[in-house]
């Protein structure tokens, strides 16, 4: 859903002009056959005539060219895209440099250096070439500062230099430097949730697990045991009973968390953190919210991409998973699936809460949807349609298609929650409060649907 | 057509909006040169006249078309001028004239070897510019030198011009021959 690109000429010359290819890498300009031609001209009317006067209109070219050959480049410029690589969000700061390398004992009296960017990072003059010079054995840099617009891994070129040198007699092949990418982080939105974890199966975290154990939340009084420690002794109980009673906790336990992106396509137009979000930037942005949340907590997080490749990242915790989730997240494209294939609910952990973000707009999200929740998992589902999301107007026909559409989608929807998978629109903090809660519940009753 | 019309119209007005100062001034100097050595080495009849307008587009071309032989035709142009006035019409050869062509000349092919590389929406370091044209002014004065002394010397000559330019003309011709040489044996 993209506009069409404006007509500009190419930034940078095609690769089978670049350096590596045959042939010296410093060659001749026009300007070197136009000074020989009319030198050799000139000389040769100046004698054949016998005119001073013309062999004196060739002195400048001839003294131009023998100065200026004097000392010849040997060597190839070399070219280099660098970027910072501190951690940038969207919206931050991008320093990115383009440095030209003279490796040779004479100056370079212009280098024209061009670049590419993606169109998500706002660099300034990035569109234009560069000419600048660089002196003997020496190099000069053109610096490119501007603002991340978006989420993901963005080039910094490639990039192509053209060198004269010589007095612009000898001119070099196209010097081509592959892009570098720069990793934008996406911005979160706040993200909080309090409800309890359906199932939290680990061993330590902190939430309240259905199981009897070391933790904080009472679960009941019952008689002292043999193994029992004696702190645990309530004695109100035990003096109005006379027998030795202990209070029992609920054990205090960590959780997996799985998000499953549906990757199967993208829908709307992003326009960077500052505009609209498309269905991938809402999936992105949600799952680096969530997964910090609950990974702050203490709780094991993996990630899945539904779609061909069907990426996966393992469960773990801690900081070090963060940052792994938010690279992880930097490699999420659109994904299409041509054929129906198993998509293989036995990849996903028994005990595990799924939160599949999606847009549920191709129906076997919903099908993989309804497979979950048949198969026992927890499932939420994270609505990530933008608001007003509809196709571009093609004929008197579409809006009422569009509104069939939106009409079959809110059927899905009603026979999804029927099917037990509570269906929340992404909405930032406090989103998911209320469906947890009552997937909590929905955990607490026996299984065996 | 009238697609391609206006399509080539936004074209020419992107050109311009995008165009920055220091190329663009590079191709007026391209085209002030131009002008100034087809003036001076035509006869001076010819200036002003319906006759001179094909020159001066001759002249101009160089600054539209910097990386085509433009430049080296406009230049054999302006030779040609200057063999016609002075060889058919017998126009007296004059030390100053061959100073302006010679210096038009070379500005412009050197300032067309800068603008067939600089692209006309560049961002350009003034220095490539200042040392480009620094370069050119040392070979012209050197060249002009050379210019003044030789003409002198001929008029002092008994033999006349003819033994000069001979001298020179082989001297400059030994010297393109090293040069060419030099080059072909360039790895």
């Amino acid at each position: 859903m993209t506009g069409p690109e404006p007509l500009l000429r190419r930034a940078v010359p095609p690769a089978a002009s670049a350096v590596h290819g045959s042939g010296p890498a410093w060659v001749p300009t026009r300007a070197l056959g136009r000074a020989v031609l009319l030198t050799g001209l000139l000389l040769v009317l100046g004698v054949a005539l016998g005119r001073v006067d013309l062999v004196l209109l060739a002195a400048p070219f001839a003294i131009g060219a023998a100065v200026h050959l004097r000392r010849m480049p040997r060597a190839a410029p070399e070219l280099l895209v660098g970027a910072d690589e501190e951690l940038l969000v969207e919206g931050g700061q991008v320093q990115a440099s383009v440095t030209v390398t003279n490796p040779d004992v004479i100056p370079y009296d212009l280098v024209v250096v061009r670049t590419r960017t993606s169109r998500w990072l706002k660099l300034e003059h990035a569109d234009r070439p560069f000419a600048l010079t660089v002196a003997a054995d020496g190099w000069a840099a053109v610096d490119l500062s501007g603002d991340a617009l978006r989420w993901g891994r963005q080039d910094v070129g490639p990039a192509a230099a053209r060198v004269a040198a010589c007095g612009g007699l000898l001119a070099c092949r196209p010097v081509l430097t592959p892009a570098h990418g720069v990793r934008v982080y996406p911005v979160t939105d706040p993200f909080n949730a309090i409800e309890a974890m359906p199932a939290a199966a680990g061993l330590v975290g902190a939430h309240r697990s259905r199981r009897m154990g070391e933790g904080g939340e009472l679960a009941g009084v019952r008689p002292f045991a043999p193994g029992d420690r004696l702190r645990r002794i309530d004695w109100r109980v035990s003096l109005r009973t006379r027998d030795l009673h202990v209070a029992s906790t609920l054990s205090d336990r960590d959780a997996e968390v799985l998000l499953l992106l549906d990757v199967l396509g993208e829908v709307g137009l992003s326009g960077g953190v500052t505009g609209s979000a498309s269905v991938l930037d809402t999936t992105v942005r949600a799952a680096a919210a969530i997964a910090e949340h609950y990974l702050q907590r203490g709780d094991r997080v993996s990630l899945l991409e539904y779609g061909a490749s069907a990426r996966r990242l393992r469960p773990a915790t801690g900081r070090r998973q963060y940052l792994t989730v938010l690279e992880w997240l930097l490699d999420v494209r659109p994904d299409p699936v041509e054929q129906d294939h198993d998509f293989g609910v036995h990849h996903v952990s028994s005990d595990a809460l799924v939160m599949m973000l999606t847009p549920l707009i191709d129906p076997r999200s919903a099908d993989l949807l309804a497979l979950l929740a048949r198969a026992g998992r927890f499932v939420v589902a994270v609505d990530t349609l933008p608001a007003g999301a509809a196709p571009d107007v093609r004929g008197p026909w579409t809006p009422l298609a569009t509104r069939l559409w939106h009409l079959e989608r809110g059927n899905v929807l009603g026979r999804l929650r029927e099917h037990g998978v509570p269906v929340v629109e992404w909405a930032g903090a406090g989103s998911l409060d209320l469906v947890l809660r009552d997937v909590s519940r929905l955990a607490s009753a026996p299984r065996g649907r | 057509m009238l697609g391609l019309i206006t399509r080539r119209f936004g074209n020419v007005r992107r050109t311009l909006t995008r165009a920055t100062v220091l190329p663009f001034l590079v191709r007026c100097a391209i085209a002030v040169s131009g002008l100034v050595a087809m003036a001076v080495a035509w006869p001076f009849a010819l200036f002003g006249t319906q006759y001179f307008v094909p020159l001066a587009a001759v002249a101009l071309y160089p600054a539209f078309a910097p990386r085509g032989r433009a430049a080296t035709f406009a230049a054999l142009t302006v030779i040609a001028g200057w063999l016609v006035d002075t060889a058919f019409q017998d126009t007296r050869v004059t030390l100053w004239r061959v100073l302006v062509i010679a210096t038009a000349l070379y500005l412009g092919h050197s300032l067309t070897a800068l603008a067939a590389m600089l692209p006309y929406d560049s961002i350009v370091n003034i220095d490539v510019v200042g040392l480009w044209v620094a370069r050119a002014l040392a070979v012209i004065l050197v060249s002009a030198v050379l210019t003044v002394f030789a003409l002198g010397l001929s008029a002092e000559l008994a033999g006349g011009p003819f033994l000069v330019a001979t001298v020179v003309g082989l001297a400059g011709a030994a010297a393109a021959t090293l040069l060419i040489a030099r080059l072909m044996r360039r790895p």
